[in-house]
């Protein structure tokens, strides 16, 4: 038994470990700021992190396929799907549909440009997903140019994205919905199996019957899917789409990853810590504000906390 | 998965036309007399003079990344390093006071050197992924860039320009005016670069950056301190960052916490260009250097081409995706 | 005189224990074998001597000193010199490069090529003449990289050489170089400490060897003043004294034929292999390292997507440019690297067992983990995997329990043909003894035909019905019954027949 309890910390130890680093940041919030800890407060804050957490499921699934995989496309992605549509959708419910059709379009395209670029021509994940971040922004420049961004969310978008329920944000029941799916699909189903074996060990996924070129592709089409939507998400909460408005989401979205425990270096995976990490940095981004250190001050936060962080975990495989 | 073919021996001729350094250099040629062809005054000492201006940032980020890539890592923050290095000239240095501007470039190269040890460390000695790392630093370069400079700007003293045109100065010297008007400092700065890695190429911190790029496990079985090695690597390139810095500050005589960014990518991908391998252990500085000349003359190219500045942004995206696939769809499709 | 004295060393990784209670002795002059099983801790023992791994407990002294290295650089500057199992050559840099590495001389600043050029040339004229220093490393065979290696270690002029495992990739005439070479070194006084899975080679060119298991020395045997008896040698690696051999009943193999390959060609790796092979038999490929027989297990495992090759399976046609065909056609492959190609370590046991279901056409998305889990269970008490449950990393087993593992896998499957690519390299005497009884029951049980790649040619002669020996990608005999001995396979390697 006392086995069973010890393996259990092994292995959930990094969740715990952002855990306590939640509890540590509201805490401290709690005692320096004012009205840091009312209700109200914490489900904003919950409610601000559920986007870098659906950015960071992006990343996750990406990250679990191996091959130093990282998606710097996503924040991307989802800016130019909210321009694209907010014109599309202009305020009504009925044209809603075709806004998510554009999303998915859009996403599976941006996402198998990423993937086949990655997969089947073997050129470094990061390299081809940071010129394809060039590549929509620049898109989205083009777009923008000497023109206005018209349109709004369709109001459906907006209650999901924007609006609450009492006082929770209906934002996190999606949230909920997707952590339940995605932990059934990686835990209980085959594809979740073949994502963390190709993750874990390519040669060995190969040699058992797997098309390793053809998932480390898909996991790029799933991540560009899932940032286009959350950019539809996106224009729903904010209501209107611009330029950077989602750029800002890729740092966030790997810290995420990390601060939830995840090994970069693929083959697992766990939405909850992530979903966690996501929390994290949110109270630390808020926590920060309230001190007057604007953009500057989280920056450098996020940058040593991934940085320490990562030195932290490192130092497990260092012992070996 | 088909790693066990290996050719023992090929003739001596294809051994050099196979290699990717000389793709590069026939690119190179190719783009050359494109943008010699499209450009009126091209061979014009002005405009060559010109050119040099606006070619060495890239020239310089490129070889640092080379150096980093080649010791097996990657600098995915050297965009933010030099607007951090910006930021830091211009908030020492006061423009009434000429001294100000020795401590400025003191100052910056102690935060040079600070800057790759940071990043050597978390590659080296945590043994993080260099991706991972340099990304995390990249923002904390980011950060302090802002504390310092929250919008581009700061004060310059004047002799700075000597590193981007001396005959800007007034009351300098007529001579050093007429040779700056020649030789551009520019020019200047790669050379000392190319100085810099001669130098260390010839020693055994050269050697051992290939030894440990190709295989750090085995370097450090022959009793090579990786750790180091990559750290003098990471340091190696943020000197040379700094010497972008120095010129950046002596054109503009301001900082900027963010105009580093859009160099961060266009560097690595001249690197590869340049037929520098990715995976590390692999090709040349020097040929950064040449992979940086293609890119900066397709954005000449471009510019020419009358593509609106909008697109910018998008071309160039799609240009170092097509600069780092097609030589690989190339050998793809013959191997077929 | 004791050149090196090793006292009670222990040493943990995690929770497990490589070395309990270690001893060792080297003198100078003389060459000291090592011997034991995988995991038995001899090969920790060399890293800590040479400061690869430091001791957690213990005492080494060296020349009478007491030291404790940090690194093998440390090591070396006190002239100890690692032959490394796991090569630790550059594969960018070129021979001569690789050998002076990280021991560089420099004039002033800059390297001197000159003399480590000269140093390179002398130090090869002993073991590899022909071989060209400006060649890169990338483009030698397995075995001019392991001279190199050893040439790397000797260019140090050590006063103690650790040689672990340098043989594995060698060629008998290599092997003989390498064995003068060694022996020229110990007229010079130089000590040395020797580790092979090859029985014979200790024998032959060990002053004495010392037997490790679970972490200690069990025995030291002097071959000066005791007899060299392999069979007492086995019963101390083991710790019990069975008889280690298969007992391999006459099995009648079949005039049906189950697999025939036609025209196999695959790069400059493979040529012309065609074969046929019968029901119920133990097909054996043999020859010197690195002819071309691992490409063949591969190919016909599927792994290679531009293979050209006629095959027939049961008579029917099919292609083997997947795995997963392979493996629908109930091919199964057992690699010998098990680590890298084999496991995920990282999983459990129950993932690495279910995994190669998982791409099969028609597996249910929802993974039916019950009877998964009842299968694997079964699946680890028929092989006997010694892993508290089946929830445990693969990583905490020992390699032949791993291998054991990457075997368990295809149970399931209705194997028609079973690949093994050396599936004894690196794993202890007792799981090699278990595997090799697990293969040939299966084949005595179910008629499964099997084609066995082993190195260690005592495994083709022990296990095969017939063995192809393969030369340059072809294959160039074809031995059978009597013909099976180490003597002709051997000389056919070295195509003398």
């Amino acid at each position: 038994m006392n086995l069973g309890i010890s393996m259990f910390f092994e292995r959930y130890k990094k969740i715990i470990v952002a855990f306590i680093l939640i509890v540590l940041l509201f805490a401290l919030g709690g005692i320096i700021v004012p009205n840091f800890l009312t209700v109200e407060q914490v489900l904003f804050t919950l409610k601000l992190a559920s986007f870098t957490a659906l950015f960071a499921l992006c990343q996750m699934i990406v990250i679990a396929a191996g091959g130093s995989g990282l998606d710097l496309s996503v924040g991307y992605a989802a800016t130019l799907t909210a321009v694209l549509t907010a014109s599309v959708m202009d305020g009504q419910n009925a044209n809603l549909g075709a806004a998510i059709l554009i999303a998915l379009a859009l996403g599976s395209a941006i996402g198998l440009a990423n993937g086949a670029l990655v997969s089947f021509l073997e050129l470094p994940p990061l390299v081809v997903t940071m010129a394809m971040a060039n590549i929509l922004q620049g898109i989205v420049n083009a777009y923008t140019a000497g023109r206005n961004i018209t349109g709004r969310p369709s109001p459906i978008l907006a209650t999901l994205a924007a609006k609450s329920t009492g006082k929770f944000p209906n934002i996190l029941f999606i949230l909920f919905t997707i952590t339940v799916l995605v932990m059934i699909v990686l835990n209980k189903t085959k594809w979740g199996t073949i994502l963390f074996g190709v993750g874990s060990n390519e040669t060995t996924a190969y040699l058992s019957g797997i098309n390793v070129k053809a998932v480390r592709c898909a996991v790029f089409v799933i991540s560009g899917i899932l940032a286009s939507l959350t950019g539809l998400l996106l224009i729903g909460n904010m209501g209107i789409a611009f330029k950077d408005m989602a750029s800002n989401y890729v740092m966030p979205s790997i810290a995420a990853v990390v601060v939830g425990g995840v090994s970069l270096t693929g083959g697992d995976g766990n939405y909850i810590g992530v979903i966690l990490g996501a929390i994290f940095l949110q109270a630390l981004t808020n926590l920060l504000i309230a001190f007057g250190l604007g953009d500057a001050g989280k920056w450098l936060a996020f940058g040593i906390v991934l940085y320490v962080l990562l030195s932290f975990y490192a130092s497990d495989r260092r012992s070996r | 998965m088909n790693k066990n073919n290996q050719n023992s021996s090929r003739p001596a001729l294809s051994n050099y036309v196979f290699r990717p350094e000389f793709s590069s250099l026939l690119i190179l040629i190719v783009m050359f007399t494109i943008t010699a062809i499209l450009q009126e005054n091209f061979f014009t000492l002005k405009s060559i003079v010109r050119n040099i201006n606006a070619f060495a940032p890239l020239i310089l980020l490129a070889m640092g990344a080379a150096v980093v890539i080649i010791s097996g890592g990657i600098d995915l923050s050297a965009g933010s390093a030099l607007s951090l290095f910006t930021c830091v000239l211009t908030t020492v240095m006061k423009k009434s006071d000429p001294i100000t501007g020795v401590y400025a470039i003191l100052v910056t190269l102690a935060v040079a050197i600070l800057v790759g040890v940071v990043n050597g460390f978390g590659i080296g000695y945590l043994r993080i992924p260099p991706v991972i790392v340099t990304f995390a630093t990249s923002y904390i370069w980011l950060g302090i860039g802002l504390f310092l400079r929250p919008t581009p700007g700061g004060e310059s003293v004047e002799w700075f320009r000597i590193f981007y045109n001396p005959g800007m100065i007034e009351g300098i010297h007529p001579y050093i005016k007429q040779f700056g008007r020649v030789i551009p400092p520019a020019l200047i700065l790669i050379l000392a670069a190319c100085l810099i890695w001669f130098i260390v190429s010839k020693t055994r911190i050269g050697r051992h950056i290939y030894a440990v790029g190709s295989n750090s496990e085995s370097a450090y079985a022959s009793g090579i301190n990786t750790a180091k090695v990559q750290m003098q690597a990471c340091i190696i390139n943020s000197i040379f960052i700094f010497l972008a810095a120095l010129f950046f500050v002596g054109q503009n005589q301001s900082g900027d916490a963010r105009m580093g960014d859009p160099l961060t990518l266009r560097a690595i991908a001249s690197a590869i260009v340049g037929g520098v391998a990715i995976s590390g252990g692999k090709g040349s500085v020097y040929f950064a250097l040449v992979g940086a000349l293609i890119l900066n003359f397709v954005n000449k190219i471009i510019f020419f081409a009358d593509i609106s500045t909008a697109y910018q942004t998008l071309v160039s995206g799609l240009i170092v995706i097509i600069a780092i696939a097609a030589p690989v769809a190339y050998t793809l499709y013959s191997k077929e | 005189m004791i050149v090196l004295e090793a006292i009670g060393i222990k040493k943990n990784f995690g929770g497990v224990v490589a070395l309990s209670n270690a001893n060792l002795r080297c003198y100078q002059g003389r060459i000291t074998g090592l011997l034991g099983a995988n995991g038995s801790g001899k090969s920790t023992m060399s890293k800590i001597i040479c400061g690869v791994y430091q001791a957690d407990g213990g005492e080494i002294k060296y020349k009478g000193r007491t030291v404790r290295y940090r690194s093998p650089s440390e090591a070396r500057k006190d002239g100890i010199a690692m032959v490394f199992q796991n090569l630790s050559l550059v594969a960018d840099l070129t021979v001569w490069q690789n050998i002076v590495l990280g021991k560089e001389e420099s004039n002033g600043i800059f390297l001197n090529n000159d003399s480590a050029k000269e140093l390179s040339r002398k130090i090869l004229a002993q073991l590899l003449p022909d071989l060209d220093i400006n060649k890169k490393v990338s483009q030698l065979n397995p075995g001019e990289m392991q001279i190199v290696e050893i040439a790397k270690a000797i260019s140090q002029n050590p006063q103690l050489l650790i040689l672990d495992e340098p043989t594995a990739a060698l060629e008998q005439a290599q092997v003989k170089n390498l064995f003068d070479c060694m022996r020229a070194l110990a007229k010079e006084g130089v000590a040395m400490i020797f580790t092979s899975h090859r029985l014979w080679e200790v024998m032959e060119i060990c002053d004495d060897v010392t037997i490790f298991r679970n972490g200690e020395n069990v025995a030291t045997i002097d071959f000066e003043k005791d007899e060299k008896d392999p069979e007492k040698i086995i019963s101390y690696i083991t710790g019990d004294t069975q008889k280690t051999k298969v007992e391999k009943k006459h099995v009648a193999v079949t005039d049906e034929t189950i697999l025939s390959i036609k025209n196999l060609n695959y790069g400059k790796s493979l040529k012309n292999v065609s074969f046929d092979l019968k029901k119920g038999e133990i097909l054996g490929i043999g020859g010197l390292a690195g002819q071309g027989q691992l490409e063949l297990m591969h190919a016909l495992a599927g792994a290679f997507h531009s293979l050209h090759c006629d095959a027939e399976l049961r008579g029917k046609k099919i292609k083997l440019n997947r795995p997963l065909n392979a493996i629908k056609e109930g091919i199964v492959f057992v690699p010998g690297d098990k680590q890298l190609e084999g496991l995920f370590l990282k999983r459990s046991v129950l993932f690495n067992m279910i995994f190669p279901k998982m791409g099969l056409p028609g597996h249910p998305s929802f993974i039916p983990y019950d009877e998964y889990r009842r299968e694997c269970e079964e699946i680890v008490e028929v092989l006997s995997i010694k892993t508290p449950t089946v929830d445990v990393p693969v990583e905490n087993l020992s390699g032949g329990n791993q291998q054991k593992v990457v075997v368990g896998k295809w149970l399931p499957f209705d194997i028609n043909v079973l690949l093994l690519a050396d599936p004894a390299k690196g794993i202890d005497v007792g799981a090699k003894r278990d595997l090799y009884q697990y293969i040939v029951n299966q084949v005595q049980e179910k008629n499964t035909s099997v084609i066995l790649y082993a190195s260690d040619n005592e495994e083709l002669v022990e296990y095969c019905d017939r063995v192809l020996i393969m030369y340059e990608g072809q294959i160039v005999a074809s031995l059978e019954g009597g013909d099976i001995n180490q003597d002709t396979i051997i000389a056919c390697s070295m195509r003398l027949r």
